[in-house]
Formats: C-alpha cells, structure tokens, sequence
C-alpha cells in the first residue's frame, strides 16, 4: 500500500514543523490534556490516534487555534520558532490548514469560489477577477491530480468531491501542515482509496499532513508516524517500522482507571425476548457516518445490552431508529407481535423510551422549569378533563426527583442552573415517568460527575432487575463493557462481533472493528476493482 | 471525563438566592412591563390630566379590544414557536368576505358571520400547512399571505366598502354596554381568560411550551407538533376574523381598510410584553398588557401634543428595546449552564 519513499529532511537538523510542548488544557476543572509533546516532522503523514475523550479534538482545536492561546499551558513552535495562536485566522498566518470533518461549503457558489472563500480577491484589493480565480482552481486541482471544473455549482458535487473541495481550499492558503480532521468518517472504500491517492501526491510534493482519525487499517496503510493519545497524554509514539496493530491497540485502550460496576445477573439465556429488531438498515449521512445496514439483534427482559462502537459506527442510528426518531427499513417486534414505529410516540405507545446523548440540543426544555420538564409528554396521568392537577403534578414531581436524587431548589428552579449530573438525572425521571419496558440509553453517563455516574449505574443494573430491557451506548468502551450483559461490537454500521459479560476486553472490541474495517476496505477494493 | 460542578447542593449562600430571586422576579416578563405600563400611565397623567378622561380611557381600550383579540391567537402562535404577519390582512379579508355573504349573497347574518370566521381559520390553515409541511419560514409564508389577503380584499369588493349591512350588525356596533365598550370587548375579555387559563393550566397549553421551546424534544417526548402549530395558526386567523368583524360592525361597512397595518401593532405589543420571538415563553398577561402599553404611548403622545411622526418613532424604539431585554433574558437562561465548558473534553459528534 505504501509507495514511494518520503521526501524526509533529517529530522535531527530541520526542526518539526509544528511542535507542542507540555501542552496542559483542562474543562471546568478536569483535565482534558496533561501535557502533551506532539511534534510533526516535514514531510510526513502523521496520524493522531486515540480513542473517544483520549484528547483528539482538544488538541486539534489548539492546533488551529479555536482554543486560543492563553486558555491552556504550554507553547507551540511552528518551524521551531514559538508561535501563539489567539484565532482560527491566526493558526492559517502560521501555516496551519485544518480540513474539518462535517462539510462546511456554500452550495450556491461555484467550485472556485469555494475554493478561495475568505480570500476570493486573491490579495489583489477589492475587485474579484473569475478569471484568475477560477485559473489558480484549476492550478489547485491538478496539483491534487483531480478533475473537477473550478465553474461548476459546489450544489452539484457528490459529498466525497465536496469533501475534496475543502481540502482544496485549505491548500488555498499555502500551508505548512494540513490537519485532516476524520477525513474518512464517511467515505466508502473505495472513495477512501481516491482520497488516498491525493493525500500521496501531496506528500510526493513535500507536504506535511496530520491525519486525525481512529481507523487503524488506515494509519497502516498511509501513514508514517503516528502519535497516540490516551487519557489526555502521549501513550505512545510510533515509526512506520514499527507500525503493528497489537502496539497501536495497546497504546490506545491501555490501563485506566479502574471503574466499579454494580453487579448484574442476566436474565436465563431461555427467557424470551422482549424486543426484537430484524434487518434494521439505516441510510448514511455524510461527514457523520455511513449508515446501518442489516442489523438483527435480541434484548431480553431484565438485560442490559451493549452498543460498543466508535464515533460514526452507527450505534446511536440504531438506537434513534427504535426510538422512531429517524426512518429505517426492517422490522421491531416487542414481545414477539411486531410493531410499526415511524415517530416518537409510536414507540412511546409501544413501551420503549430513549434517553438522548445532547442534553442541550434535544434533552431539557431551557424555557420551561425543572419539574415541567420532568412531566412533559407524561401529563396524562396528572390531569383530568386536560387540566394540568397541580398538586398531582407536584407530588409526582418531588417523588421523582427524591427518586432519582435530582437536587434542584424546587420544582420551579431553571433547569439551566442544574449541574450536569443533576440535568442527566431530570431527564431520567423523565424518561422513567412513563414506565418504559425498553429503555435505551444514549451516553448516559455524558458529562457528568463521579458520583453521578455511580447512581446512573446503580441506576441501570436495578431498572434491569426489575425487568426493563435496556440497550447502552457509550462513548468509552469500558463503561459498555462493564455495564452490559452482553455486548455487540458495531462498526460501519454492522454488528460484527458479540460476547458475554466477563469475555470481553477494550482491545478486544477495537481488533475486532479494526478486523472488520480492514475486511469492508478489502471488500470495497475488490468490487471497484470488478466494476472498472 | 466527568465534571464536577456541583452547584446545586445544599444550601445557597445567600448573596446568589438573592439574586436568583431577583433574576426570576425580573425574567417573568409581565412584571417588568407592567410597571413600565404604570409609569407610563402616571407620566402622561402628569403631564396632561386629560389623558385619563372617560374619554380617552375609553378610545384607548377600544382600540385594545379589537387589537388585543388578534394579539390573544399571536400570543399563542409565538408561544408555538411561530408567528403571523398576515392578521391585519385577514382580518380584513374577513370581514369584507362575510359583508358580502350577508349582501350580494344575501345568507342569513349568524351563516354570514360563521362564514368570516372560516376564511379566517381556512388562511391559517393554509399558513400552517404551508409552515409546517413544506418548511417555508412563517416569515416569508405569512408575508406573502399578508400580500393575497390584501390583494383579495380589492378583488372581493372591487375597491368599494360593503354596505349597508343588515341592522343587527349596526345594532352589535353601537353597543354601548359596558362603560361603552360593547361586544368586542366582551368577546376580548371572555377569549383572553380562555386563552390564559389554556396556556397556564392544561396539557394543550404546556405541550404548546414545548413545541415552541425545542420542537425537538417535544416531538421526543411524543407531542405532534406539526399538528400544534398548524391549530395555532388556525387560531390566529380565526381570531382575526372575529377582530375584522367587529371593526365591520363598528363601522356600519365592510370597508377595505379594516384591518391594514395591524399585523406590526400587534406583534410588537405581544413581544413589548415579553412574549419570545423565538418561541416558548411568555404568558397571555404579559402580551395583552404589553399591546396596552403600545396603545397607551401611542394615545398619551397625541394628548399631551407631541407631533404624529413622533409616536410612530416612539413605538419602534420601545419595541426594539423589549426584544433586546428578550435575547438578554434568553442568553442569561440558556447560557445558565455556561460554568460548564462550551464543548466538553470529549469529541462530541453523534455516532
């Protein structure tokens, strides 16, 4: 796969392009990096790996300056050279062009004017010459060995070719280092292979690159160097002659701190499925994930399921399909009768409910108060004749939230003042007003504090003794692990591995993505091969 | 990657439920313009005693009457998360479409009148529709609706006011029961409880909370929002037909110019009075009180003899400082949370 030798300056005399030194950033107190040494050598394509919250897009987004200089520790010397970076306009001065991961381009706009958006004057004053323009596209393209017509409309374009215009327009600014956000979250195979044969053209001219992602068959196939990140720090620093699956595996799941889970016994393995869903395909959406395409899977009574996935697997789809939150084909079955879920309140009627990962966007109401929110969509049993019984409602509200341990001044308080644990705990009795039978949990543990995270565990082992079937997602692989009875490993949108509580392991859920990541690019490889 | 801000614990120090208390105090909207009103009311007084005369009491709440039962549906529009420009012209549409129901095709007045209020619904309907189904924005929808109904008015009546119209409807005009308010006010005060005690206390009206709060999560928690929307747009023209008809009663005649130039009155009364542009909040008091308070600055710079440009100025400015005090209150709730980072450690796109 790897062709051609790179064009590498010593890196004992040229000084890495971009460096970071004991690079400390924290959140609220937590700390997201704990100094990391990052240094990119000229001429290289350099991975940076790691898992979900390891410190990737912090670091990133230091890179190229939407944490602006001054809101972490540490420095960053660009060509060797100490450099700060008070804005995004500031980071591309200094030679640093970030390719972000979601499309951002003006549809309505030809090519090149996508291509030089912010600087269409070319420097040349107030007045736009399309000519020129449009020639310096044209330039660009071929540089990157792409036919694309600088004057067609951008509305034109498939994802994969708009993704290939905003790598253009990074180039546009002539930089030193180009950081490819995810560049392949959403490509197919063998869009994946078009995009790599630019990325070794550009290299073949000498370009540095980083190339953020965390989909090893590609770090294999394209990179030279790759940095690891794990729990905020470098765990490892890897050369292309050293690149192994094993080591890049065991620097990414590594040791961590060692969590408590409440203890759960799974229901008999006899016990007949309370929801069942056949065939599930969900279509793909660009820049975010490639889809779902026929997932079957069972959830019994009083068992906790797990969604173990990295970002982009397609987990939360499955779990927003059953929901009925968006279309799917296939179908769900709830104690054996099938069930027709095309909204929200199909499935609410249907006994199944969802708590959603974004608390903010699509989980509490800011305009209404903190026991408002907790009976939205669950006023039928507080109200007669359609008149909201207030007592009823405020006495279902404070057995809730002692329930739950919201701690809120009062069911009037705003729920915009609520801490983070105490937001995620309102939603649950929210969710747990209407009595679900199927609960599905997105991230439940999201932003919250320890303690908070222990009683939502506690939470979901004694919901599950009561016979709720529950499914979770989560972002870090251990808490699914140590959550769930039983875990389907997701990847590309198809379930490709499954094992039992006690049988599975970090590592053992990434070598079977990377397995079957590896196997989908061969697959795609092949059927491009048979297609030209 | 937890974070620990723990700030709802226990006890408070005393210093923030103070001000907790006066943030709240301050962030329920009919407070803040109700003493503005009362201010206002007190200054014009002052400067002119002649302003709280029967006479002009009276005009004042007159106008209010037929404004406010438009503002009653805008209110409950914009609580739903969206919001009409074309009441004026519907109101007119309206009421020269049930004149001519009662004239040239001579049905008996109750069919007549029913039949205004049905173009009225029957608009909102295609308003809501069109909103919810095809997403055009309400903006441009109700715009170009505004646009038709005042072109259909002309197209109606040909240009000339529908009169005479049958004697019971002169006769519902002059009533002058009531401190000489009549009927419309009646019908104001009567739909205003309704509308108030729907919104404050029922399922219907807190669903209508969330649908304009995050449509997201009022269709996650399984309310129909679409069907929400379009049945408060319906309101809305209803209400404006009803409006435009008791102006036509008013005036003996289905004149064309019923209604023409309501639609900004009205919105800026209800958003003075605290009623969210962008959906979710506000309550029935507050925009009915912040439609009298246009009412009242407007009537007070007439008596106390400041020059007609300058009321129309006045409103502008006064309605452009309320909604600056909304997107304040706004920010101040939402970024409530804003000790918390804008982006956590962790990468947060969905998978």
């Amino acid at each position: 796969m790897h062709t051609g030798t790179p064009i590498m300056t010593d890196p004992a005399t040229a000084p890495p392009v971009i460096q970071t030194r004991a690079i400390v950033k924290s959140f609220a107190g937590v700390q997201a990096l704990r100094g990391v040494d990052f240094a990119v050598h000229p001429g290289e394509i350099h991975a940076l790996l790691g898992q979900n919250g390891a410190g990737k897009s912090t670091l990133v987004k230091i890179l190229n300056g939407v944490h602006k200089s001054g809101s972490y520790s540490g420095e960053i010397l660009v060509d060797g050279k100490p450099a700060t970076f008070a804005s995004t306009s500031d980071a591309r001065a200094h030679g640093v062009g970030y390719v972000p991961q979601e499309i951002e381009v003006l549809e309505q706009l030809s090519v090149a004017e996508n291509v030089f958006a912010g600087h269409t004057g070319l420097g040349r004053g107030p007045i736009i010459s399309r000519r020129r323009m449009e020639t310096e596209a044209r330039a660009l393209f071929e540089e990157l060995g792409l036919a694309i017509d600088p004057r067609m409309l951008v509305a034109s374009l498939t994802s994969a070719q708009r993704h290939l215009v905003m790598i253009a327009r990074a180039l546009s600014f002539r930089p030193r280092v180009l950081m490819l956000d995810e560049p392949t979250a959403s490509l197919s195979g063998v869009e994946v292979e078009r995009l790599f044969s630019v990325l070794r053209r550009l290299k073949a001219q000498g370009k540095t690159m980083i190339f953020i992602t965390h989909r090893l068959p590609e770090v294999l196939a394209i990179c030279d160097r790759a940095t690891v990140l794990r729990d905020g720090r470098v765990a490892a620093e890897i050369d292309r002659a050293h690149f192994d699956e094993e080591h890049f595996i065991f620097a990414m799941s590594g040791q961590k701190l060692q969590r408590l889970y409440p203890d759960h016994v799974a229901p008999p393995a006899e016990t007949p499925p309370l929801l069942s869903a056949r065939d599930l395909s969900i279509a793909g959406r660009f820049g975010v994930n490639r889809g779902v395409s026929g997932v079957s899977f069972d959830v019994r009574p009083g068992e906790i399921l797990g969604l173990a996935g990295l970002l982009g697997s397609g987990r939360t789809e499955i779990l927003h399909a059953l929901y009925g939150r968006i279309p799917f084909s296939g179908s769900i079955a709830i104690d054996g009768r099938p069930v027709a879920i095309a909204r929200s309140s199909d499935a609410r009627a249907a006994g199944v409910a969802l708590l959603t990962e974004d608390r903010k966007r699509d989980g509490l109401l800011f305009n209404l108060p903190v026991g408002a929110n907790i009976t939205i969509g669950n006023l039928a049993p507080l109200s007669s004749h359609g008149m909201v019984r207030d007592a009823r409602e405020k006495s279902a509200v404070l057995a809730a939230m002692r329930a739950l341990n919201v701690k809120a001044r009062s069911p009037q308080a705003s729920v915009a003042h609520l801490s983070g644990g105490n937001q995620q705990k309102l939603l649950f009795a929210r969710v747990l007003m209407s009595a679900p039978r199927v609960l599905l949990l997105d991230e439940p543990t999201k932003g919250v504090d320890a303690g908070t995270r222990h009683e939502i565990y506690r939470l979901i082992v004694d919901l599950a003794d009561k016979g709720v079937a529950l499914v979770v997602v989560a972002s870090e692989l251990e808490e699914v692990i140590g959550l769930a009875d039983r875990c389907l490993v997701v990847a590309d949108g198809r379930i490709v591995d499954e094992f039992q509580r006690g049988e599975g392991s970090e590592d053992k859920v990434l070598r079977s993505i990377t397995t079957a990541q590896a196997e989908m690019q061969q697959q795609a490889l092949a059927a491009g091969a048979g297609r030209t | 990657m937890e974070r620990t801000v723990e700030r709802d614990s226990g006890f408070e120090g005393s210093g923030r439920a103070v001000r907790d208390r006066l943030t709240r105090f301050v962030a329920v909207g009919e407070v803040g313009v109700l003493l503005a009103l009362i201010v206002l009311v007190a200054f014009f007084y002052i400067v002119e005693p002649a302003f709280l005369s029967e006479r002009n009491i009276r005009a004042i709440l007159r106008v209010v009457s037929f404004i406010g039962i438009i503002a009653i549906g805008q209110t409950i529009l914009l609580v739903n998360g969206e919001f009409d420009l074309s009441v004026g012209a519907v109101a007119g549409l309206s009421a020269v479409c049930s004149a001519k129901l009662m004239t040239a095709l001579a049905l008996p007045v109750p069919l007549a009148l029913i039949g205004g209020v049905l173009v009225g619904a029957g608009i909102g309907l295609v308003n809501g529709l069109v909103v919810v189904k095809l997403k055009i924005p309400a903006f441009i929808q109700t715009l170009g609706m505004l646009f038709i109904g005042q072109g259909l008015i002309q197209v109606v009546t040909n240009g000339y006011p529908v009169y005479p119209l049958p004697p019971v409807i002169t006769a519902i005009g002059y009533a002058d029961f009531l401190f000489g308010l009549g009927w419309s006010f009646v019908f104001f005060i009567l739909a205003a409880l309704m509308a108030d005690f729907v919104l404050r206390r029922t399922v219907l009206g807190r669903n209508m909370y969330a649908t304009g709060g995050n449509p997201e999560v009022a269709r996650l928690v399984g309310i129909d929002t679409n069907r929400y929307k379009i049945g408060a747009f319906m309101t809305v023209g209803a209400l404006a037909a009803v409006a435009g008809m008791f102006v036509m009663a008013d005036l003996a005649s289905g004149t064309t110019s019923i209604g023409s130039g309501w639609e900004l009155n009205v919105i800026a009364g209800v958003v003075v009075g605290g009623v969210s542009l962008f959906g979710g909040a506000g309550t029935m008091a507050g925009g009915l009180i912040g439609v009298l308070l246009l009412q009242v600055v407007t009537s007070g710079l007439v008596v106390v003899g400041v020059n007609a440009n300058w009321q129309q100025i006045a409103v502008g400015v006064i309605m452009v400082l309320a909604v600056g005090l909304d997107i304040l209150r706004r920010r101040y709730f939402i970024a409530g949370s804003s000790a918390a980072p804008a982006e956590p450690p962790t990468a947060t796109t969905p998978s």
